[in-house]
Order: C-alpha cells, then sequence, then structure tokens
C-alpha cells in the first residue's frame, strides 16, 4: 500500500505539530499549513492523497479551501475538521465534495482511521479511473492522441 | 352646568313676571272692586238726591226710610244726614246724634263746593271715631243741598283686608300722604303712617306700578293701583321669599342638583384618576419588568449566537489535547516495546505534551469562566467600574471572531479615563452587542477595522464610540434597530435582541445611545454614559487588580488574546 500523503490544515499549531509528528511515525507523509492561502499553496507544490482541513480559520474559511482543492484537485480527498459541527455547515460541505466531517476533539486513531478511509476510496477512484482510461484506449485507441479526458 | 345655569336663568325671568303680574293682577283687581263699591255707593245716594229733594228728606220718617233703602243695598252705611247750603245739618239718621251741627267748616263741605262728589280720607271727626264719608251735591231749582253719608270703616276694611296673597301677602288702601286708609293684617293702624311707605313706589297718575323695597330688613314687593274715584293707592305687599318661594325652591334643587352633579363627578374624576393612575404604575411595572426580562433573553440569545464560538474555542484546545495525549501514548508504548531506559527526548516530549495539556486545560478554563461570566443571570449590581477593563473584557470575548474574519480591534481610550457607575456585566453586554454587530457588519468583507474610543464628554459623562467600516445599516432600517426582534440577519442567526437590550441597559443606566451610519461606509455607535461619583475607590482598586491579573494569565496564553487581528 503506497504511503498516505496527508496535508493538515489547521490554525492551531501546535495541533498540527504533535499530530503531523503522530501520524508521521503511523507511516504517513504530512504536510502542515495554517491557513487556507497556504494550505492551496501546498496542494500546488506536491502529489496530496487526503486534507484535514478545519473548517474555522482566519483568512479563507475551511469550506471555501474545500471548494478551491476540489476545483484544482477533483481526486483529492478532503475531511472536514470543526470546532462546531452544524448540520448547515456539515451538508454544504459534503455537497461540496467533502468524504467526511470529523468534530473536534477527535481521538488521532479515529483521524488515521478516517484518512485511510479516504485514502482507499481515492485510490479506487483513481483505479476506476485508470480503468475507465484503459477501457477507453481500448475501445478507441485513437482517443490516447486526443486531449487527456476526465473520466466519464 | 352650562344648561342648568341657563334653564335656572329663564325660570328665574318667567317665575319673576308670574309673580309679577300676579300681584299686578290682584291689585288692580281689588282696584277694580273698591272703585266699584265706593261708586256704586256714590251712585245710591245719586239716586238719592235725584230722587227725593232737600225739603221731602227732612220730613220726619223720610231719611230713616231712605236709610233703610240703602242699607237693604249695601250695610256699608253707617249713617245718613242732608245738609243745606250753609252746612247746617238738617236731618240725620244713625247712631249718633248730630242733627243741627254745623258743618261748614268740615273738609268735606269746602270740598263738594267745587265737585259734586266728595269722598273724603278716613278721618275722627265729631263721632271720634275712623270713618269716611261719601257725600254728594244736589243743586236744585237754584237751591244747593247736600246728602251725606259715612261708610262703616270696619266694612269698608273686610273688603281690602280679606285680600291674602301666598302666605305673607297682603292689601290695604292709603292717600297720597302715605296714611293708611284700610287697617293692615300686621303692623300698622287705621290713619297712621303707612311704615312702609317710601319702600315702594306710586304712579302720580292713575297707573299701576310695581316694585320691590326693603322695609326693616325684609324684601318686599308692591304692586300699586291708584283708585279712580278717590285720590288714594292700593298697595299690595308679599314678601320677596314668599313671593318667590317656588323660583327659590326651584333654584335650591338646581344647585343641588348641580352640587350633586358636581360631587358626583369629582368623585367619578377621582375613582377614574385613580384607576388610571394605578393602571400606569402597573404598565410601568410590567414596563421594567419586561425590560428586565428583554436584557435577560438578550443575554440568553446573545449565549445562543456565541456558543457556536465558544465551543469551537473550547474545542480546539480538547482537540491539542486529544493530540497530545495520543503522543504520550505511542511515545509511552514504544519504551515499552523498545525495552531500553526511556531515552531524554522521549521524556522530554512527554513532559512537553503535559504542559501543553496543562495550557489546554487552563485555556478552556479561561473560557468556560467568561462563559459563567457572561450567562450568569445576577441581580444589577451597581458599582465603579473602570471603563478600560470593561471594554478590554468585551474585545477579547469577540477576537476570536474578529481575527477569523480578518478584523482589526483598535482601541483608541482616553488614558484618564473616569470611573463609570453601573452594573459591570450589563456594561460588558452593552460593549459585546455592539462590537458582535460591528464585526458582523464586517462580515464578509474580507477584514476591517473596528476602532473603539472612550473619552469623557463634559464633566459628567464619559462618550464611548464603536465605529467600523462595514455594511452600514440601510436609511428606512434606521429608525427600527433598537426594536426587540428587528433584525437583518438571516432566519436563525440573529434574535433583533442585541440592540434593543443595548437601549435598555443604556436607558437603565441614565445613558444615551446613537448611531450614525452609511450604507456600505460603515456605522458608529456612540453612548454616553453617566460619571460614577469619585468616592469608593476600593472597588475601582479591586476591580483594577483583577483586571490586571486576568490579562497577565492572558499574556501566557501567547496566541489567545496577542496579536489583534490578522
Amino acid at each position: 500500500m503506497a504511503i498516505i500523503r496527508l496535508l493538515l490544515v489547521d490554525d492551531e499549531e501546535r495541533f498540527l505539530t504533535t499530530t503531523s509528528a503522530l501520524l508521521e511515525k503511523r507511516g504517513l507523509e504530512t504536510f502542515t499549513a495554517t491557513n487556507g492561502l497556504d494550505a492551496i499553496k501546498v496542494l500546488d507544490a506536491n502529489r496530496i492523497d487526503v486534507v484535514i482541513l478545519d473548517v474555522r480559520m482566519p483568512g479563507l474559511d475551511g469550506l471555501e479551501v474545500l471548494c478551491s482543492i476540489k476545483h484544482k484537485h477533483p481526486l483529492i480527498e478532503v475531511i472536514m475538521l470543526t470546532g462546531h459541527a452544524t448540520v448547515e455547515s456539515a451538508v454544504s460541505g459534503l455537497r461540496l465534495g467533502a468524504f467526511d466531517y470529523l468534530m473536534k476533539p477527535c481521538d488521532v486513531s479515529v483521524l488515521l482511521k478516517k484518512v485511510a478511509e479516504a485514502h482507499a476510496r481515492k485510490q479506487t477512484a483513481e483505479e476506476e479511473a485508470r480503468k475507465a482510461r484503459i477501457d477507453h484506449i481500448v475501445s478507441d485507441p485513437l482517443s490516447v492522441f486526443e486531449d487527456e479526458q476526465p473520466p466519464q | 352646568m352650562l344648561l342648568c345655569g341657563s334653564l335656572i336663568y329663564y325660570f328665574a325671568t318667567y317665575s319673576r313676571s308670574q309673580v309679577k303680574s300676579e300681584l299686578m293682577r290682584i291689585a288692580s283687581d281689588h282696584r277694580r272692586l273698591i272703585d266699584e263699591f265706593l261708586s256704586e255707593r256714590a251712585g245710591d245716594l245719586r239716586f238719592a238726591t235725584s230722587f227725593y229733594n232737600c225739603e221731602a228728606l227732612c220730613t220726619q220718617g223720610r231719611l230713616e226710610q231712605l236709610f233703610g233703602y240703602l242699607q237693604s243695598s249695601s250695610k256699608a252705611f253707617f249713617d245718613l244726614g242732608v245738609f243745606d247750603d250753609e252746612g247746617n245739618h238738617l236731618a240725620y239718621v244713625g247712631p249718633f246724634d248730630l242733627a243741627g251741627k254745623n258743618y261748614a267748616k268740615a273738609e268735606w263741605f269746602t270740598a263738594l263746593q267745587e265737585t259734586d262728589l266728595y269722598i273724603s280720607d278716613v278721618f275722627l271727626g265729631y263721632r271720634n271715631i275712623p270713618h269716611f264719608v261719601l257725600a254728594v251735591r244736589k243743586d236744585h231749582r237754584n237751591r244747593r243741598w247736600f246728602l251725606r253719608a259715612t261708610i262703616d270703616t270696619l266694612y269698608f276694611n273686610d273688603l281690602v283686608e280679606q285680600i291674602h296673597v301666598g302666605k305673607t301677602g297682603e292689601a290695604y288702601l292709603v292717600n297720597r300722604k302715605g296714611t293708611l286708609q284700610s287697617a293692615r293684617r300686621g303692623k300698622g293702624r287705621l290713619m297712621e303712617q303707612d311704615p312702609d311707605d317710601g319702600s315702594y313706589t306710586v304712579d302720580g297718575g292713575m297707573a299701576p306700578t310695581f316694585s320691590a323695597g326693603r322695609h326693616s330688613g325684609q324684601r318686599y314687593l308692591y304692586a300699586t293701583e291708584p283708585l279712580r274715584l278717590i285720590d288714594w293707592v292700593l298697595v299690595v305687599r308679599q314678601e320677596m321669599s314668599d313671593a318667590y318661594a317656588s323660583l327659590s325652591h326651584a333654584v335650591l334643587a338646581a344647585a343641588g342638583i348641580i352640587v350633586g352633579g358636581g360631587v358626583v363627578v369629582v368623585f367619578l374624576a377621582f375613582v377614574l384618576a385613580s384607576g388610571l393612575s394605578h393602571q400606569l404604575a402597573l404598565a410601568d411595572v410590567e414596563k421594567r419588568e419586561m425590560r428586565t426580562q428583554l436584557i435577560i433573553a438578550g443575554k440568553l440569545a446573545e449565549v445562543g449566537e456565541m456558543s457556536a464560538g465558544l465551543a469551537h474555542e473550547i474545542n480546539n484546545p480538547l482537540q491539542v489535547m486529544k493530540s497530545e495525549q495520543a503522543m504520550i501514548e505511542e511515545v509511552l508504548s514504544d519504551m515499552k516495546e523498545s525495552r531500553v531506559p526511556p531515552k531524554s527526548e522521549d521524556l522530554a516530549v512527554i513532559k512537553d505534551a503535559a504542559q501543553q495539556i496543562n495550557t489546554q486545560i487552563e485555556r478552556c478554563k479561561g473560557i468556560t469562566q467568561e462563559l459563567l461570566k457572561f450567562a450568569r443571570k445576577n441581580e444589577p449590581s451597581i458599582r465603579p467600574v473602570e471603563l478600560k477593563t470593561s471594554l478590554a473584557e468585551a474585545v477579547h470575548m469577540v477576537e476570536r471572531q474578529a481575527q477569523i474574519e480578518n478584523i482589526r480591534i483598535v482601541q483608541e481610550l482616553d488614558p484618564e479615563l473616569p470611573l463609570l457607575i453601573g452594573d459591570p456585566n450589563r456594561l460588558q453586554q452593552v460593549f459585546l452587542n455592539l462590537l458582535n454587530n460591528s464585526v458582523h457588519a464586517l462580515k464578509g468583507k474580507g477584514g476591517g477595522e473596528i476602532h473603539i474610543r472612550a473619552q469623557r464628554d463634559g464633566d459628567s459623562a464619559v462618550s464611548i464610540s464603536v465605529a467600523d467600516d462595514g455594511c452600514g445599516i440601510r436609511p428606512e432600517d434606521m429608525d427600527k434597530i433598537f426594536h426587540p426582534f428587528f433584525t437583518t440577519k438571516p432566519v436563525g442567526e440573529g434574535t433583533g435582541l442585541g440592540l434593543s437590550t443595548v437601549y435598555g441597559i443604556v436607558e437603565g443606566l441614565g445613558g444615551q445611545i446613537s448611531v450614525t451610519s452609511e450604507l456600505n461606509g460603515g456605522t458608529v455607535f456612540t453612548v454616553s454614559l453617566p460619571l460614577a461619583p469619585t468616592e469608593e475607590p476600593d472597588h475601582a482598586n479591586a476591580d483594577g487588580k483583577r483586571s490586571n491579573a486576568h490579562r497577565e494569565e492572558d499574556g501566557h496564553n501567547g496566541d489567545y488574546t496577542t496579536a489583534v487581528g490578522g
């Protein structure tokens, strides 16, 4: 199984350092960002599988960052982390394509489990995308020469 | 009242004219009666003089016969006498022995030289009893003779005296000199001067008069009418109070009604007024209760609005603790597996994590304390408040939210701010609500500034303004912003109690609140609050110390209070 590349976005720096240290110990490769803009920069610069995103942050808020991620990197799974989950924000988050919601305070083990699930789904999705592409190429080899199309 | 008054006036006028016409009618009727009586008697004598001649009457028995006739016609004739032109009493019939006396000097005799009928005033004469005479002159074949009759004054008196008007009304006759010609039921004997003479007016001619006069302390109404045949006047007199008895009864009744009505009106007014004032007092109490309830409701609403933020505030440190705890466990399990003495760096990690947990616990404690301080429903405790502390605490509570919205909160406080008097919790609620509104106004703007200014406002007040460069208030909403439950926030986000609560509190403190706003330009709320008296420095110091301690504590928390805004 491939190493999970995780991005942690939260304005609590201590949370970032400790959690990332822990997750590194569990074999994850972690990146951190303390605000939305930084997070987007990190995403642009690195290949990331899963993002753990705090909803409430100074500057760009979580939902805005989510939008931006899903727009630029649709396959990256995003887990929302919130100090105070309201039904509205949860629904809008999920509608925007978040993988799941986690409520603070959250056990690191739960967090890890969720990350694993998200990663698994991402892999599945990528696998399916690849398969579809292969099928597509098989059925229509000429399409290789066309511009890459997203899977249907 | 007016109606009553005018009714009384008309009734009085009517009643007066009634009394007047009644008295004058009586006077007129009786005058006619007396005149008729006198003219009948004169007619009797005239008839006698034309039927008999002087000589015939002087014949023995003839005069008696005539007297008999006359008496059968009227009992008023008392005696009868025949006189020659020299005043000699030729014949006489009557109870006295008067024949042979000479009357040449008698007033009636001299008067009769000019006229053919004479009626005298009442006089005593030879007989020494009051009487009056009725005499006629007869000129027959160059011979002049006279027939004279005495009228029974008692009989005549009856004619007049029997007149009764009301309880006190009476009638009597006077001559032009005011001498009584008939006895009066009350004071005043025959032939005496009328005691009422001068109290009434008498017409010089024949016209009836009506007058009111005062006599011996009583007010009287007089109706007079001169007799036709003789220079006498019939006077009808009635006490005014008696005459106007019905009127005064009516006036009394009306006055009673007015006074009674007035009393009823006053009583009703009193009852209504006291009822009204009671209701007003009740309404006042209700209003005060309402305001208290509004403050409580506003406070609860603020708690609700802030609960999201506070949950976030608490859950963040808890999340940090979770991570630290997980880290400790991780390190511990690593140690267990490796079975070697713990490495110093691992111990350092554990120590650091434990310390971090403690820090986060302290942070949570601070948050819960803030929450409790705010939500506690305590009676207003009026005491001197240090404005700087109060403002700092309020700022502290919105800081986090402001940070998220990228809002800078700038405090421009006069360093020599005096103490305020008021309930610190409520004051804080005022500032907190205003700050929350400003934060809300700047929401979605991607940053902004809130300026808090506080300075002395004259000698007796302090003015605190909270200004933002946010969305502003629409002009049409300006007069509604202090109304309870008025809100521009989406359903579920605002209760509309914030500013009404602020208004209630500021008013309760004897202060004023004003607002200027420009749509999309920003809003300035200015609160002017009366100053605290300068005494009670103990309280002030205690307050000051507490706030200092608070700030130091905050300092430990690092990111929690420093660097306001983004």
